[in-house]
């Protein structure tokens, strides 16, 4: 992965850099060593390490403002992060950029039941917002798998999804507001308490933006009423293509189920050898399937999905009768990273999406790849919205394997956007995804993106070499073709 | 000037094209049904999108809808109906609003549903018109085509361009197939009614229902006037709650929420429907002959903006308003504007807003006066506004799509 060409001149000047930044901030909120430093050095797609120039932990919006009118002036380049969990190298350091840590944003604000929200400093984690709110029976919907970790300033710039995205939507469905900070070191307030805004949609922009745009100091979550029933169904399927359609059954019977998750057989028996949660080892696609609300709707509709799922040819089927049977039935699904993990002594997480109706054809041709590149591959997907995970098996300490497993991934991803679908789902472009890009968006697409990057950030100071393939001036984008080579308006400032 | 109706995107391109050589600006309307709201284009050739139209592609297990923006929200409802599915937001018909100053009125298209991001009642629990498009494609203002998003419910590949289209009033891009997610249409409805004494009481008990798990879709507030032009007439002001879902359910919320709280009744579905149309389509408050505001506040806010505004407004003269979504929705009729002086009670609307909490406050319908003494959309603040003009030139640098139909210089 080719970073840009680190700013010689900046790291030349890290002395003064690092300096300056002390004037800014408490001396312990600057790390400067190479150890300290260390720590910092990837995030969650941990193949990528590199020093940033210097990290800062600011913790008041002024600090950060400062910060960022000072590195603005100066023309130093800043990748902000929240807890480092993204799989997509979004926090992934540069060698001449100062690394803007927010861990220490780290209260709730305000909880307002009255209005259904949290206001909280970014660093704050994920499940921290619903152990804030459970005792009111209240909880936040967005659940990643890392939300005893992630952010919800990460889960903002990466627009974070989870397993109930396709009932309760991601992060942008559930964020009211944010406080931000440009790169010119001016604070905004985007939204608020409010439901809708009257302008242009600047939070909707922000929200999966991955940390390019500005950097969230404060956020209003919405909060919902926990359901007052949850149940699951555990269904094995001895052909994939009739897992596939029992998903397509259930949503055209106007059933929207909390969660919806597909596992393949090597998934299956890796999470089994791991944490026996009870799945069928003999299946070769395993369906979870959860619903929740009121009591009286959730038992009516689960004896609706059995008869479903045993129509569409289920090989076998189990209905949580108690909460901790539901919680084991998910164990195995929630142990699968890890489970694999055993299996394997690396692997690599894909995140595209499909329309589910290519489902079937998709398995196919994973299973071609798999032979082709002579790596093995564990798949668990969000089927209710056709997320797939596939989890290709390599080993790092063999030559070329990683290069192989990564050519693998990415032909997964052109497959996914061949069959309709999209690169990422829910784990955001980053470095990971950066080149792939064109694939999926056309030169005219990506530079209509990158204009609006221009507005926020002119000199691409903040998280430059993610998500866009090619970095473009922009002055460059701003240059229009004018019909018989008028250019009316000449006082307009381009860019 | 007669006006355009292209019928694919590149004559749409065309049209951006010689705007732009000709240093000409493009008045932009989909069908037209709201274009009293923002103001009118001076000088522009007018264009119209009512071509671009027709369903390109439906997947009702995919929970996938594409069309071209200008299709009819009349053929959209026809053909979501027939999968017994809709569109989760609940899309208002403002025909009612603006019918009297706009004889061409009609149910609008769903581009222009998308330009001015307008979301019914459902919007409390399912969000707006914005989180239900999933892509695009689109003209810019800069004459070139560009797509956005994708055509499944899950993706977070490069920005959200689909959230910053929805609300720009054709002021961004002019857009053409465009992908919307859709729901099941809920098998029952059922709406039940409460006594309130003031609106502070109001809003309390809304929040409570909504703290317990039995879901409602949809909280209003009538005033007792308002109530009782929707046939409720009880002489006090009612708190509506609308559950949906499957029959068993909806039946069983709506006994558990008639035994928690005392005094309530229920309508039935075929009542409650039309009751929520008089709400959501804003027909209530149609027949005014006042300036018509829409405002977005914290659900909490809603009765010391009301009582502000009764504070300043002539004892003579009823204020004249209902809530929705919990109360975080305020429609409200205020006198309407004659001299520059009297611009006070917008003025004073937004003024109490922002001690408030914050919120938008946008005049959607006026005799064409108020505007002129006051902006019509809430006007930004410096940092906010100086990003809005950016944004606007990275789109569309030689303002050729709707200028100043949202703000001067947008």
């Amino acid at each position: 992965m080719q970073m840009p060409e680190p700013d010689a001149d900046i790291i030349a000047r890290r002395d003064s850099i690092v300096a300056t930044l002390k004037t800014m901030l408490p001396a312990t909120s600057v790390v400067d060593s190479a150890e300290g430093r260390r720590a910092y050095d990837a995030d969650g797609l941990s193949a990528y390490r590199q020093l940033p120039l210097v990290v800062v932990l600011p913790e008041t919006v002024e600090q950060v403002a400062a910060i960022m009118k000072y590195c603005h002036h100066e023309g130093i380049k800043i990748v902000p992060r929240g807890s480092g969990t993204s799989l997509s190298g979004g926090a992934l350091p540069l060698a001449d950029a100062v690394l803007m840590a927010m861990g220490k944003f780290n209260r709730i604000l305000d909880i307002d039941y009255d209005n259904r929200c949290v206001v909280t400093q970014p660093g704050v984690t994920n499940l921290a917002i619903t152990q804030a709110v459970e005792s009111k029976g209240f909880y936040y919907a967005p659940d990643p798998s890392s939300q005893i970790a992630c952010s919800v300033g990460g889960n903002v710039a990466e627009n974070s999804g989870g397993v109930h995205c396709l009932k309760y939507g991601l992060t942008t469905n559930n964020l009211m507001g944010v406080e931000m900070v440009t790169i010119e070191g001016e604070i905004l307030r985007l939204g608020g308490k409010h439901l809708d805004a009257g302008d242009y949609d600047l939070l909707g922009v922000m929200t999966g933006s991955e940390g390019l745009l500005g950097v969230v100091t404060e956020v209003t979550l919405r909060i919902l009423q926990s359901p007052a029933t949850r149940r699951a169904v555990l269904v094995g399927f001895d052909e994939t293509a009739a897992a596939a359609s029992a998903v397509g059954d259930i949503i055209a019977a106007g059933i929207i189920p909390a969660g919806m998750e597909m596992m393949d057989s090597l998934a299956i028996n890796a999470a089994e050898d791991f944490v026996n949660a009870g799945y069928p080892r003999q299946a070769s696609a395993l369906l979870i399937i959860e619903l929740d609300g009121p009591e009286i709707e959730v038992n009516a509709l689960i004896d609706r999905v059995a008869d479903l799922v045993n129509t569409a040819g289920a090989s076998s089927l189990k209905i949580s009768e108690t909460e901790e049977e539901r919680e084991r039935f998910w164990a195995g699904r929630k142990a699968a990273f890890p489970a694999v993990g055993r299996i394997s002594p690396d692997y690599l997480c894909m995140d595209g999406t499909i329309p589910r109706r290519a489902l079937p054809d998709m398995m196919i041709r994973i299973a071609s790849l798999s032979q082709q590149y002579g790596l093995r591959v564990a798949n668990v997907f969000h089927a209710g919205d056709g997320n797939l995970h596939p989890l290709i098996l390599f080993d790092a300490n063999q030559p070329d394997e990683l290069k192989r497993a990564e050519d693998f991934g990415a032909d997964i991803l052109r497959a996914c956007v061949e069959m309709g679908g999209v690169l990422t789902g829910e784990h955001g472009v980053g470095v990971e995804k950066r080149d792939l890009m064109p694939i999926q968006f056309s030169e005219d697409d990506l530079k209509q993106q990158q204009r609006l990057k221009c507005a926020f950030d002119a000199d691409h100071l903040l998280n430059p070499g993610k998500v866009f393939p090619q970095l473009h001036r922009c002055a460059e984008l701003g240059r229009l073709h004018v019909h018989h080579g008028k250019m009316p308006f000449p006082e307009l400032p381009r860019f | 000037m007669t006006p355009q109706h292209p019928q694919h995107l590149d004559d749409v391109l065309s049209l951006i094209k010689d705007a732009m050589a000709d240093g000409a600006a493009l008045a932009i309307v989909g069908h037209g049904s709201k274009s009293d709201w923002g103001y009118p284009v001076a000088e522009a050739r007018p264009v119209v999108l009512d071509r671009l139209s027709g369903v390109i592609d439906y997947q009702p297990e995919e929970l996938i809808l594409t069309v071209r923006a200008g299709t009819a929200m009349t053929e959209i409802n026809k053909a979501l109906a027939k999968q017994n599915q809709m569109l989760g937001f609940e899309p208002p018909d403002l025909g009612e609003l603006y019918g009297a100053n706009n004889p061409s009125s009609n149910k609008g298209s769903i581009g222009g549903v998308l330009a001015t991001n307008l979301s019914g009642s459902r919007r409390l629990t399912a969000g707006a018109a914005r989180d239900f498009l999933l892509g695009f494609e689109a003209a810019s203002g800069r004459g070139e085509r560009f797509r956005s998003g994708g055509k499944v419910v899950k993706n977070v590949t490069g920005y959200d361009l689909s959230k910053l289209i929805c609300g720009s009033f054709g002021t961004l891009a002019i857009m053409d197939e465009i992908t919307l997610k859709t729901l099941p249409k809920p098998e029952a409805t059922k709406s039940l009614i409460f006594p309130a004494d003031d609106l502070a009481a109001a809003g309390k008990h809304i929040a409570a229902i909504l703290a317990t798990p039995h879901e409602p879709s949809a909280a209003a507030i009538l005033p007792a006037d308002m109530a009782a032009k929707a046939g409720y007439d009880m002489a006090k002001m009612l708190v509506v709650i609308r559950l949906e879902g499957f029959a068993i359910s909806v039946n069983a919320r709506a006994d558990a929420l008639l035994a928690l709280y005392a005094g309530g009744d229920e309508i039935d579905d075929k009542a409650s429907q039309s009751l929520w149309q008089l709400i959501t389509n804003t027909v209530l408050l149609a027949d005014s002959q006042g300036d018509i505001w829409k405002v977005s506040c914290p659900a909490t806010a809603a009765p010391a903006i009301i009582q502000g505004l009764k504070d300043i407004l002539p004892k003579d003269l009823p204020l004249r308003y209902y809530a929705d979504w919990a109360g975080g929705l305020l429609w409200l009729d205020l006198p309407s504007q004659v001299t520059p002086a009297d611009v006070a009670y917008g003025a004073r609307l937004r003024q109490i807003l922002a001690d408030h909490g914050g919120g938008f406050a946008q005049l959607i319908r006026d005799s064409n006066i108020t505007r002129q003494y006051l902006p019509a959309f809430q006007p930004l603040a410096d940092a906010q506004f100086g990003l809005h003009k950016r944004i606007k030139a990275a789109f569309d640098p030689m303002r050729v799509l709707n200028p100043g139909r949202m703000h001067h210089d947008i």
